[in-house]
């Protein structure tokens, strides 16, 4: 099936992006982009460090012209749109963390009303009423007053995208989003962009390192690799092999069935494990973390390692040790390889 | 909805209240001004001058309406113009200790003053007293700081990036201060005292007739910076952030420029460099305020910083004494601990 090409909200063609240079030639960072986003999709940009992710967004929300090809914001040249235009089409939230002091969430997000109302910034009813919808949004009612310094960076950046929403675009683009937040506050933030971009049928940009978060939210990737641009649901990309080439490192290689990056290990030694239940998997996890290879019970190996929670034993032979603590299982198991590589 | 609108009314009314207080001590401290000076004149006889009614001396009235009142009403101006010019600076710059002169226009009207002073000061003569050599410094400070702005809004028009305009800035102050310098090592003792005094900041010199050419200008800056309003809230997130909402950066930087040179650049022609004002009173104005709104902030420090600087004025006389001191002494020592204070207090003042 073929989208259609008035769908395409976002639609980049044989774009390249780059820095203009004192010679008024560009430099051209990526070259070759051919991607585009629908209608009420959350799209997530990946790519390594220095691949070309911010430069890219920043082409896109118009900061700076693109180095050449085709880009195009709802069916029109992004460079033919005036500024205004464009603010009241897509809003921007960048990866800076605004600290103004003294001022309240309701103001800042207030902001997002600019394109919006008259020479002296007044807020009609209307613009009341889109300002608050936008704060219960991102889940922050009752915020209202607060001072943004006096925020944690997860609750600010939630008030950096009630702003957005306050803008009332289509298209909301967001470089990196989740930089500076823990692990938890990633998960909701982005959730709540996946929330918006479905319920509130918005197009939604944003780039981040944080690939188990896009993979489980974004509804397409734009995959930045070294020679080309790849697009697709996260699991077309993780089926087609795509993920594999985001890292030139011979150390990381993607999990195709956990979903996840890996460090390469050397395996030393060959393990049977027995047990069953969440402590077997995770009993798992730590031999992998130590070396330890886990072969079907039919193959040989060197051990078998038996998970009994709280209980772990591991028989060599004749021989079976207990262990109440996986910390002293894999102390026992490394001394056991440092032994062998003497 | 109506609850919303309650709310938003109650939180405004802080911002309200506060202005209305500063709005009630300006008045008082004026009156106060007026009142102190090395001849001691009652309050009924200064409202009968100002007033004429009643019988009171000439010499009273003299002394009130020719020096006290314009006196009190240039500090008035002062205040105001610095700490509006001030606030637009730090947030265009987004820079707490940015300050009116950080574009160079004060080292602009100080070039202008002393190519005027100890370039042809030699062939004057050594007192520069009269009212047309005073009307000479004022246009020769005016003309200094013009150019600046000038080349300011230039330099901003080529460049994108507000830090490389903020440097540019401070260097171009650095450049021409050395040219002062250097004219200041090659002129002769009277010349470079009537140059130091004019450096020392003076409220009291200016008249009735140069109060009205003070007064509209102050009063077209202040106007100015009251539009751009919307476009300060909107600079508070960055430029970046300002473009993605509609703003077009390079008129609303003009609109800020053109703004503060004319407050900075008049009340330096007139009463010379007067500092700390305009960079202590929009860190007062937000504390005070708890607002980041330029609707509010505006009049707040045209309130407060009338108010500072009509304290300045009245410490300046040493009241009870014959003597005065020069007024740049007295803001930088009233301004100094109230930004220690501030920066003691609440930390986050250091980011704006």
């Amino acid at each position: 099936m073929n989208e259609d090409l008035q769908d395409k909200i976002i639609s980049l063609s044989n774009g390249s992006v780059g820095y203009k240079e004192k010679s008024r030639a560009h430099k051209i960072i990526k070259s070759e982009i051919s991607v585009y986003a629908l209608k009420g999709e959350l799209v997530a940009v990946i790519g390594e460090n220095g691949i070309g992710k911010s430069t890219l967004l920043r082409t896109i929300a118009g900061f700076q012209p693109a180095a050449g090809g085709d880009f195009r914001i709802c069916g029109k040249q992004i460079s033919s749109y005036r500024e205004k235009e464009l603010a009241v089409l897509m809003s921007f939230v960048s990866t800076e963390i605004i600290r103004v002091s003294n001022l309240s969430v309701f103001d800042l997000v207030s902001l997002g009303r600019y394109p919006y109302t008259n020479w002296f910034g007044k807020l009609l009813a209307e613009d009341h009423y889109l300002i608050e919808e936008a704060i219960s949004a991102v889940g922050l009612q009752g915020y209202e007053y607060r001072m943004v310094n006096h925020l944690s960076d997860g609750e600010r950046q939630k008030v950096m995208i009630a702003r957005s929403l306050a803008q009332n675009t289509e298209i909301i683009v967001l470089d990196e989003p989740t930089a500076f937040l823990d692990l938890s506050n990633k998960y909701e933030i982005v959730h709540i962009l996946h929330r918006l971009a479905h319920e509130k049928d918005k197009t939604i940009l944003f780039s981040t390192h944080d690939l188990t978060t896009a993979i489980a939210e974004a509804d397409r990737l734009w995959l930045m690799l070294e020679n080309s641009v790849e697009q697709g649901a996260p699991e077309d990309l993780i089926l087609n092999g795509n993920f594999d080439n985001i890292f030139h490192s011979n150390h990381l290689y993607f999990d195709r069935e956990k979903g996840d990056f890996r460090v390469r290990k050397e395996t030393k030694k060959a393990a049977h494990v027995t047990g069953e239940g969440v402590a077997l998997d995770w009993t798992i996890k730590a031999l992998a973390r130590n070396g330890f290879e886990i072969v079907a019970l039919t193959d040989p190996a060197d051990m078998t390692i038996g998970v009994n929670y709280p209980e772990w034993s591991v028989i060599q032979g004749s021989q079976q040790i207990q262990f109440n603590s996986l910390v002293l299982l894999c102390r026992y198991l490394n001394s056991l390889n440092s032994k062998g590589a003497h | 909805m109506a609850e919303n609108g309650l709310k938003i009314a109650h939180q405004n009314t802080r911002g309200y209240r506060v202005l209305l207080v500063f709005a009630l001590l300006v008045p008082l401290f004026f009156l106060l001004d007026l009142l102190v000076g090395s001849f001691y004149i009652s309050v009924p006889e200064i409202l009968k001058a100002i007033f004429r009614t009643g019988n009171v001396s000439d010499q009273v009235v003299l002394i009130i309406n020719q020096f006290r009142i314009p006196k009190a009403i240039t500090a008035v101006l002062a205040g105001a113009a610095l700490s509006v010019a001030g606030l637009q600076m730090q947030t265009v710059f987004r820079n707490p200790l940015a300050g009116p002169y950080i574009l160079g226009v004060s080292s602009g009207a100080s070039l202008g003053v002393a190519l005027l002073v100890l370039g042809t000061g030699g062939l004057l003569g050594g007192s520069i007293v009269s009212a047309v050599s005073s009307w000479g410094i004022v246009a020769a400070a005016w003309l200094g700081s013009g150019l600046i702005l000038l080349l300011i809004i230039i330099i901003s028009a080529r460049i994108k990036d507000i830090m490389t305009i903020l440097i540019l800035g401070i260097l171009i102050s650095s450049a021409i201060s050395s040219v002062v310098n250097i004219l200041q090592y090659f002129s002769n003792e009277a010349m470079l005292k009537s140059f130091v005094v004019w450096t020392m900041g003076s409220l009291g010199s200016v008249t009735n007739v140069q109060l009205s050419v003070l007064f509209p200008s102050v009063f077209v800056g202040i106007v100015i910076a009251f539009l751009s309003s919307k476009f300060l809230d909107a600079f508070l997130l960055g430029e970046n952030y300002a473009r993605s909402m509609g703003m077009n950066i390079l008129f609303a930087r003009m609109m800020v420029f053109l703004s503060t040179a004319i407050l900075a650049g008049s009340i330096t022609a007139f009463c010379g460099p007067i500092g700390f004002i305009g960079i202590a009173v929009p860190h007062i104005a937000r504390m005070t305020l708890q607002t980041a709104k330029h609707s509010l902030l505006v009049p707040g420090t045209i309130l407060i910083g009338a108010l500072m600087m009509l304290i300045s004025d009245i410490i300046s006389q040493l009241p009870g004494s014959e003597a005065t001191l020069p007024v740049n002494s007295v803001t930088a020592l009233l301004g100094i601990p109230i930004v220690i204070w501030i920066i003691v207090r609440n930390k986050n003042t250091a980011r704006l």
